[in-house]
């Protein structure tokens, strides 16, 4: 199954940045280096067994936006799954910004209705804290600018883990039995005695599943990791560790890759618990959280090996619809 | 036989200046070493007017000064005879005479006051040039300094002026710290020959001793270091230090019974900190309760029932790969070694062993040094 995943805004805004960050592991340092991109970079990536992530990053100078809305219209904005529109909190334009935008979403109106819109308002840390009152006013404004649609808004920067939530959720949309991996996973969290387990697709490490919680589906469509409460529960913990624990895998697995290696995987009894991250399926990692002392790695590397056959199989379901 | 400490005010800390030019980056580098403080995040630092002394507990109680760009040997308020090392810190594109008269000035003072000093030059902000353009500004910043030195005395041909290419964008700060660190640590060979043992009866080819906060390492084998594998270890710390508080339970939850005492905040400022998302993930190892202590001789002795955080990351899924793991052996220090992945699974129960014997041998040299600064 294919899921078209369209990459808009202005040039500059930060696109490609964030997809070589997610899908190809760079580090935000090298993005420095990034040209524009010339009219539309088409990429597949292969997210969940049969999922295919189509991903078109679409170069925001505005010369292409206005081919895009003319001539390439009905190529652009047919059977698109997702649309990701970038504006760069820092832009002197935000009125051309806004009245692209909106052509893009009549577009969407146009060839593909049932589309999903998220909006990111990248580079947030160029912003000097405290952050959310920018961002709430920018969210404002760019609600008021969507009109009827429910739109969800997501402050981002390439620079910390707020990319991570933004597209863990964005993904989280398009795989469409995850609800089913969530309660199987809530299962293998109970036979593990773990507090939490976490699945991740492999590359990406973006949040698949998790066994509490999902991924918050905005329906608030406000986010910003600093001061929402989703996703803690009753015994505390940090309400941004789906999202930090994706930047931290990834950045270590840049630094393995630096030096020719690759991360396989990772065991830790700290002081105030055990955790292990290991090969789930073929395209996903868990994480098994446990806070009892008494449990040790070796008995959750066990269960993980006994629980590959089952996610193996229920993964294939889930995106075959 | 020694009582707790609760406050080591009155142990003789080891002094270090932190010398250079308004702007060179001193602030910085103090603060991304033993603060945590986001490379980024330097950009907003202000600028230091006056000496600002950070205690730094690590293997030797360190006493860090922060100085200001106009300082002078006169207005140091204590004599050279007191300070271990002076770090002098320059913009590697600062190659003009004002940077260099002012380390010359400094360096002729130590010599007269205190032979014995430790010179350190950081060559800082390296990253800003390309390579070509960094060796050759490297190679004339040491050029000139020797010029003038020669240009004072023939004498000088003698001293010991050790150059470090740094920025704190990478691991070259850490590395070039450590370096420094390595010549302050009076027990270093009885810590090398303990990591010499472990590698040899662990199959281990490049082990470290690093101080857990600041990752700066204490010791390593005799092996080379190579910085490849050096900053691997020092990204599994910074990753492992920030995995701590993020699932850590607030809930009633069931802790580990014993526990080594953590070590207490760092006694720093940590009002810089500005940014949640940023600065927490520069957080170190979990608090906990201390329930015992390793300072105290008695709990020592019964090391065997005190929980120690480890962790194990698995390298290259293909045999026979590479394991590096984590054991933590003081409440400041981890042992952090490679080991191949057939060992590490293979012979836990003979690895455990050698990090026990190597952890008691670790905590006697550092009670020893403690004794003798009469700290403990
Ligand atoms: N401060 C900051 N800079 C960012 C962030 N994300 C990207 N950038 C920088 O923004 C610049 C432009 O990024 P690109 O990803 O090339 O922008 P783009 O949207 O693909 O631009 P076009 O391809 O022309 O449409 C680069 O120099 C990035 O380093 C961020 O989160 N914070
Ligand atoms: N590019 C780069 N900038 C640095 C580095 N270290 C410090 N800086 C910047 O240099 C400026 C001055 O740093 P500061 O620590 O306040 O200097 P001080 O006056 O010597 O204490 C700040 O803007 C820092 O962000 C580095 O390694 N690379
Ligand atoms: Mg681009």
């Amino acid at each position: 199954m294919r899921k078209k995943v369209l990459l808009m805004g202005a040039s500059g805004s930060g696109k490609t940045s964030m997809r070589s960050l997610i899908f190809s592991n760079n580090p935000a340092s090298l993005t420095a280096r990034l040209g524009a991109t010339i009219d539309v970079e088409q990429n597949h990536v292969r997210f969940l067994g049969d999922l295919i992530l189509n991903l078109w990053d679409c170069g925001g100078q505005d010369a292409f936006m206005d081919s895009y809305l003319t001539t390439q219209r009905s190529t652009i904005f047919q059977q698109v799954g997702v649309m990701i529109y970038v504006f760069d909190v820092e832009t002197r334009e935000m009125n051309k910004d806004l009245e692209y935008y909106r052509d893009c979403l009549d577009g969407l109106r146009q060839f593909s209705p049932s589309a999903s819109v998220f909006l990111l308002v990248h580079k947030m840390d160029l912003i000097r804290e405290p952050r959310q009152p920018s961002f709430e006013k920018k969210r404002k404004e760019l609600q008021d600018a969507s009109g009827e649609g429910t739109v969800s808004v997501f402050g981002t920067s390439i620079y910390d883990e707020s990319l991570y939530k933004a597209w863990s959720n964005i993904v989280h949309t398009l795989i469409p039995n995850a609800s089913i991996l969530s309660k199987h996973l809530t299962t293998f969290a109970v036979a593990c005695n773990a507090t939490e387990v976490i699945l991740f697709e492999r590359t990406t490490f973006l949040v698949v599943a998790t066994s509490s919680t999902l991924p918050d589906i905005p329906s608030t469509a406000s986010s910003l990791g600093s001061d929402t409460t989703d996703g803690e529960d009753a015994r505390g913990l940090d309400p941004t560790r789906y999202e930090r624990t994706s930047e931290l895998i990834k950045a270590f697995k840049y630094a393995c890759s630096r030096v020719r290696e690759e991360f396989h995987s990772l065991e830790m009894e700290l002081y105030d618990f055990t955790a292990i991250l290991a090969e789930m399926t073929r395209n996903t990692y868990v994480m098994v959280i446990v806070h009892d002392p008494t449990i040790e790695t070796a008995a959750l590397k066990l269960n993980v090996r006994m629980a590959r056959r089952k996610f193996e199989e229920l993964q294939g379901d889930s995106v075959a619809l | 036989l020694n009582g707790h400490r609760s406050s080591s005010g009155d142990v003789a800390r080891t002094k270090i200046l932190l010398l250079g030019l308004r702007r060179a980056g001193k602030t910085s580098v103090q603060q991304v070493l033993f603060n945590n403080l986001p490379p980024k995040q330097t950009f907003y630092l202000e600028t230091t007017i006056r000496i600002v002394k950070h205690a730094v507990d690590t293997v030797i109680p360190l006493e860090i000064w922060d100085c200001p760009g106009n300082v002078t040997v006169e207005t140091l308020g204590i004599p050279l005879s007191q300070i271990s090392t002076i770090i002098f810190v320059i913009d590697i594109r600062d190659l003009y005479n004002q940077p260099i008269s002012k380390l010359v000035e400094f360096i002729v003072a130590a010599d007269q006051e205190n032979p014995n000093i430790g010179l350190e030059v950081f060559v800082h902000k390296a990253e800003k040039l390309q390579d070509d353009d960094k060796i050759e500004s490297f190679r004339q910043i040491q050029e000139r300094v020797s010029d003038r030195l020669l240009d004072i005395s023939p004498d000088y041909e003698q001293i010991q002026l050790n150059f470090h290419l740094t920025s704190v964008y990478d691991h070259s700060l850490h590395e070039a710290f450590s370096r420094v660190l390595h010549k302050l640590v009076p027990t270093l060979p009885y810590l090398e020959e303990l990591l010499n043992v472990f590698c040899a009866n662990s199959q281990s080819p490049k082990a470290f001793l690093f101080d857990i906060r600041s990752r700066l390492y204490i010791a390593t084998d005799a092996s080379p270091v190579d910085s490849a594998t050096h900053n691997l270890c020092c990204d599994y710390l910074l990753m492992l230090n920030s995995f701590g508080p993020l699932y850590k339970s607030i809930g009633p939850g069931r802790q580990r019974q014993v526990s080594p005492l953590t070590p207490p905040p760092s006694a720093s400022s940590s009002t810089l900190r500005s940014s949640p998302s940023l600065s927490s993930s520069g957080k170190t190892s979990p608090p906990t309760t201390p329930t015992a202590s390793t300072r105290d001789t008695a709990s020592r002795k019964h090391g065997k029932e005190l929980f120690y955080p480890s962790a194990a990351t698995s390298l290259h899924p293909a045999t026979p790969g590479t394991t590096l793991t984590y054991h933590l052996i003081t409440p400041y220090l981890a042992l952090l070694a490679l080991l191949p992945t057939n060992v590490y699974e293979g012979r836990r129960g003979l690895l455990e062993y050698n990090v026990v014997f190597f952890r008691e041998g670790v905590q006697e040299v550092c009670e020893t040094e403690r004794e003798a600064r009469g700290g403990g």
